[in-house]
């Protein structure tokens, strides 16, 4: 992936002065579009676009899908380890994860020890694990990984995004405005014709200078300039012009970082942040969360140091924190966290691993079958070269969720594919 | 910020602003639905007769096709860069002048001595590290901010620009695990080379301790060659993705670049280890060798000279200049030219810069590259012309330290896009919502002179009036002039009478509200304007 485009918005009517603008907000919000949001905290984006007209008219979405990118290749086989396979053991002599430390262990996977903030979401079941999943055919770049994996419509010439294609295709959706907190770039997976806004953070969504003093006429002289500009910059403006009035509820709530315990880390940050925009309650109904400190070339290391070890504790902690921190909104929202693809049975010479091709999902919170792992994997084997062979089609995870949660129809969301049941989620 | 008393010498219903808007009002009752739309076409024709532009007769601007030309190979046109391209005879002279090597750039030397830790050995800066004298990531901060700086006040923009170019194309972030000792020596390797053959560039950035260590070939070893920096080497910095290559290619990739070591966390001593390359047959498409050598430097070199002559390298290299410098979806014709041209010439960068700019499809992209957040502030900092000092101690932000948290604010900073493909240079990917809104804070807080507010002089606002008294028409354009090189327009003096709630014949003075308390507002209304954030 060389690019991570903001989607282009649809052609609409630019306002030609301050009353039509008005006229057309109003339009907008009583014609039920409300917020979608992409944030950008550090290397961690959040992306979020709204469910359904019908939610965002009553200022509700029923449902919000959290999709957390673990961005580099998460080794999944550390963070759910298969320790019933002795060839796991053999392939990484110094850096596999000792069985006598695991958690919630079935018999054949358990969870890295480093992930125990997560235990009590496991134990109530709102959390799970499918392994063995991936894309269809192994990819070993990263770049064409992930774009496949967030276009997800093989052989298209069209851009756009599964989660695009997401928001647009829930029934009554009309179309979406977003958000993009801490101005990036938006991932892939957002991509398309509908439309999304942004923010440098949740407090950062305003028109400097446009204040007690000003009297209208910043946002006169703003849309003097830029009302009928073409191009990415003039559509950027319109989503701005139609948006940051909207977002005032999700900047009155309170950041809860240091209160609900995140960590401090740009995942603790980023959700965090998403905790405000859904506890401010203003429709959005898809975030998409990108983190980036997963390619472990060298050092994935072991219990005792190593990056493995770091990311594990952020991620279950962040992850802990988050759900403690959405407070009555927490029924809404489901996690999933993926990578673009795994890595290789064996360590290599640096305490490392190279790319490789089959992963874990894990899934938390609203609908999901936690406190089990699901999914098949095949016996490893401990070559140089060996992966840890798809089977189970990562897509069909998604479909599952995007369908009990989200009504979504999967023909539009993941065109052409034909999914298997995974079982993974409960049915609404 | 001070509040803002209402000017006084505005006729509340003469002003064009509100004819037009009862205007529409009227025709929106009478129409329904899209006809709303229509009456604006109207007040537009009236507007742009009300808002006529008055010319003021400052020093000479650039036409437009040299302003275009000079904008973007540049960080921003300033009077002062308008006046070297008209003393050096128009922008192509410029331009040629530009390419030269061995230019000097006096304006960028005094920052030399800026940070002295820039210049301290890998094994000094560990040592400071550990000690907790200075942390590696703050002598990676400070060269970021010696980046900011010298794109500032360059009179080298071409050489920086693609300078730039090239370490955003073989992208090492600063910030990545252990590379701070060699960061700042990437630089000058890659500066040395910016303007020269992409062959050489490539042979001295890839086998650079700095990427080494970044896509761990630092630490492969011939037992177990570590593949990452050799799929990025085909994937991203030569030929680029497609069926040309497979995953035996990625491992010959890998092989071939095992030896070039850096003895990390202890010595950071970095040399070459025959005992650590990978012997043995090798094939990466068309490049086969034998690699019976334990000293594998001539087969990395020659592999590199392949990848940088492969017909795909030279059309990944031409779109990307293309993509930077003309236009996001170049005429393939375009991109065919200067590939051949790069071809031709051995992969020399300068004749395909000759060739881009000589191009008709250059000519005709004025204005149509967004500028990035650090494109944007840069810019900025030479619109308002203002003046960045010495950062010293005790002084907490000053604008030389701060300057870094503003680039952070609008979303990018130097060299730290956290992945091996580098920071996008595409429109779409900077015209978020997010960074706009971001882009147009620090243009207010700057043109309120608010922040940074410590080791820089502004102009103040009586600096800008052209003669002591003046229309605000004419003061606008005056400003447009100094702003962004060019002259006023209907729409920004609109925009600036709408901002500063005056109307165009307004007579300012000192002692004028605009001048004393709506400054800001003006200065910023032509820094949020599609003028600035385009180049």
């Amino acid at each position: 992936m060389t690019t991570t485009p903001l989607p282009a918005r649809t052609a609409e009517a630019a306002p030609c002065c301050d009353e039509f603008a008005r006229l057309s907000r109003r339009g907008l919000l009583t014609g039920g579009a409300a917020l979608g949001a992409t944030a950008v905290v550090g290397s961690a984006v959040i992306t979020a676009a709204t469910a359904s007209a019908a939610s965002a008219a009553a200022g509700k979405a029923d449902s919000v899908l959290v999709v957390l990118s673990l961005r580099g290749a998460a080794d999944g086989l550390s963070l759910v380890v298969p320790y019933s396979d002795p060839a796991y053991y053999r392939a990484r002599p110094r850096i596999a994860i000792p069985k006598s430390t695991l958690l919630a262990t079935d018999g054949t996977f358990g969870l890295h020890p480093e992930l125990r903030p997560l235990l009590p979401l496991w134990t109530s079941g709102e959390l799970a694990a499918v392994h063995a999943t991936g894309l269809p055919a192994p990819n070993r770049s990263h770049f064409a990984a992930m774009e496949a994996i967030e276009d997800a419509d093989p052989g298209s010439e069209r851009r756009q995004g599964w989660l695009n294609r997401l928001v647009g295709q829930i029934p009554g959706s009309s179309p979406l405005q977003g958000f993009n907190l801490g101005g990036g770039v938006v991932p892939t997976s957002l991509f398309g014709p509908n439309p999304v806004m942004a923010a440098g953070d949740v407090d950062g969504v305003r028109f400097a200078g446009d204040d007690e003093w000003d009297e209208g006429g910043r946002l006169r002289s703003l849309h003097t300039l830029w009302d009928g500009q073409r191009g990415a910059l003039g559509t950027a403006m319109r989503s701005a012009f139609d948006s940051v009035s909207d977002f005032e509820p999700v900047k009155a709530t309170a950041d809860n970082r240091t209160a609900r315990s995140y960590p401090n880390s740009e995942l603790g940050r980023a959700l965090s942040q998403v905790a405000r925009i859904v506890r401010g309650d203003v429709g959005v109904g898809v975030v998409t969360v990108d983190q980036g400190a997963w390619d472990m070339h060298t050092d994935v290391g072991t219990l005792e140091w190593g990056a493995m070890r770091r990311n594990a504790a952020d991620l279950a902690a962040s992850i802990a924190a988050f759900f403690t921190d959405l407070g009555s909104q927490r029924s809404k929202v489901t996690l999933v966290a993926f990578s673009e693809f795994g890595r290789r049975v064996a360590e290599n010479d640096s305490w490392g691993l190279d790319h490789g091709y089959g992963n874990v999902m894990l899934l938390a919170g609203a609908g999901v079958k936690g406190g089990r792992y699901y999914g098949t994997m095949r016996p490893l084997e401990d070559g140089l070269d060996s992966d840890v062979a798809v089977t189970t089609d990562y897509r069909s995870v998604l479909s599952e969720v995007v369908t009990t949660r989200l009504g979504a129809s999967r023909a539009s969301v993941f065109p052409g594919f034909q999914p298997e049941d995974v079982g993974v989620m409960s049915s609404l | 910020m001070s509040p803002h008393p209402a000017p006084a010498d505005v006729p509340a219903e003469a002003t064009p602003e509100r004819a037009s808007r009862r205007a529409l009002v009227t025709a929106a009752v009478g129409g329904a639905g899209a006809a709303a739309v229509l009456p604006a076409v109207a007040p537009d024709r009236a507007e742009a007769a009300s808002y006529r532009p008055r010319r003021h007769r400052g020093t000479p601007l650039l036409g437009a096709a040299d302003r275009h030309l000079v904008t973007r190979f540049s960080y921003g046109l300033t009077p002062g860069l308008t006046r070297a391209v008209r003393g050096a005879g128009g922008g192509r002279r410029w331009f040629e002048r530009q390419l030269q090597a061995g230019q000097t750039d006096a304006a960028t030397r005094a920052l030399a001595s800026w940070w002295p830790s820039l210049h301290y050995s890998p094994q000094k800066l560990w040592q400071r590290n550990i000690d907790e004298v200075e942390g590696g990531w703050e002598v990676m901060a400070d060269y970021q901010r010696w980046l900011l700086l010298r794109r500032i006040t360059t009179t080298r923009p071409v050489h920086e620009l693609m300078t730039e170019f090239w370490m955003n194309h073989l992208n090492v972030p600063v910030h990545a695990d252990a590379v701070f000792g060699y960061r700042f020596d990437y630089d000058r390797v890659v500066r040395a080379r910016a303007l020269g053959r992409f062959s050489e560039l490539l042979k001295a950035a890839i086998t650079h301790p700095a990427m080494g260590m970044y896509l761990s070939n630092a630490v492969s070893t011939k037992h177990h060659p570590n593949e990452n920096l050799g799929r990025e080497l085909l994937e991203l910095h030569t030929v680029g993705r497609g069926n040309h290559y497979d995953e035996d290619d990625v491992k010959s990739s890998a092989r071939i670049l095992t030896g070039y070591r850096v003895d990390m966390w202890r010595t950071w001593e970095a040399r070459y280890r025959p005992e650590d390359h990978w012997t043995g047959p090798v094939k990466v498409m068309g490049f086969e060798h034998r690699n019976a050598d334990p000293d594998g430097r001539r087969v990395a070199e020659a592999y590199l000279d392949y990848l940088a002559h492969h017909p795909r390298t030279a059309q990944r290299i031409a779109r990307k200049l293309a993509v930077k410098f003309v236009r996001d979806d170049p005429p393939q014709a375009l991109v065919d030219t200067l590939a051949r041209t790069y071809l031709r010439h051995d992969t020399a960068i300068v004749p395909v810069l000759r060739a881009l700019v000589a191009s008709r499809a250059f000519k005709a992209s004025a204005g149509d590259k967004v500028r990035d957040p650090v494109e944007d502030l840069v810019a900025t900092y030479r619109a308002l012309g203002v003046r960045v000092t010495r950062p010293t101690r005790p002084v907490e932000n000053p604008a030389a330290v701060a300057i870094l948290w503003q680039s952070d604010s609008i979303g990018a900073v130097p060299h730290d896009w956290p992945r091996p493909d580098g920071a996008p240079i595409d429109n779409d990917s900077w015209s978020s919502p997010a960074r706009l809104l971001a882009s147009m804070d620090v243009h207010f807080t700057m043109s309120g002179r608010w922040w940074p507010n410590k080791g820089i002089a502004y102009r103040e606002p009586v600096d800008w009036l052209p003669a002591p008294a003046v229309r605000f028409d004419v003061l606008v354009d005056h400003l447009c002039q100094q702003l962004l090189g060019r002259r006023s327009t209907s729409a920004l003096l609109k925009a600036c009478c709408q901002a500063a709630r005056v109307g165009p014949a307004t007579r300012i003075d000192r002692e004028h509200g605009v001048v004393k308390w709506e400054f800001p507002r003006v200065l910023s209304t032509i820094l949020d304007s599609p003028a600035h954030l385009t180049r």
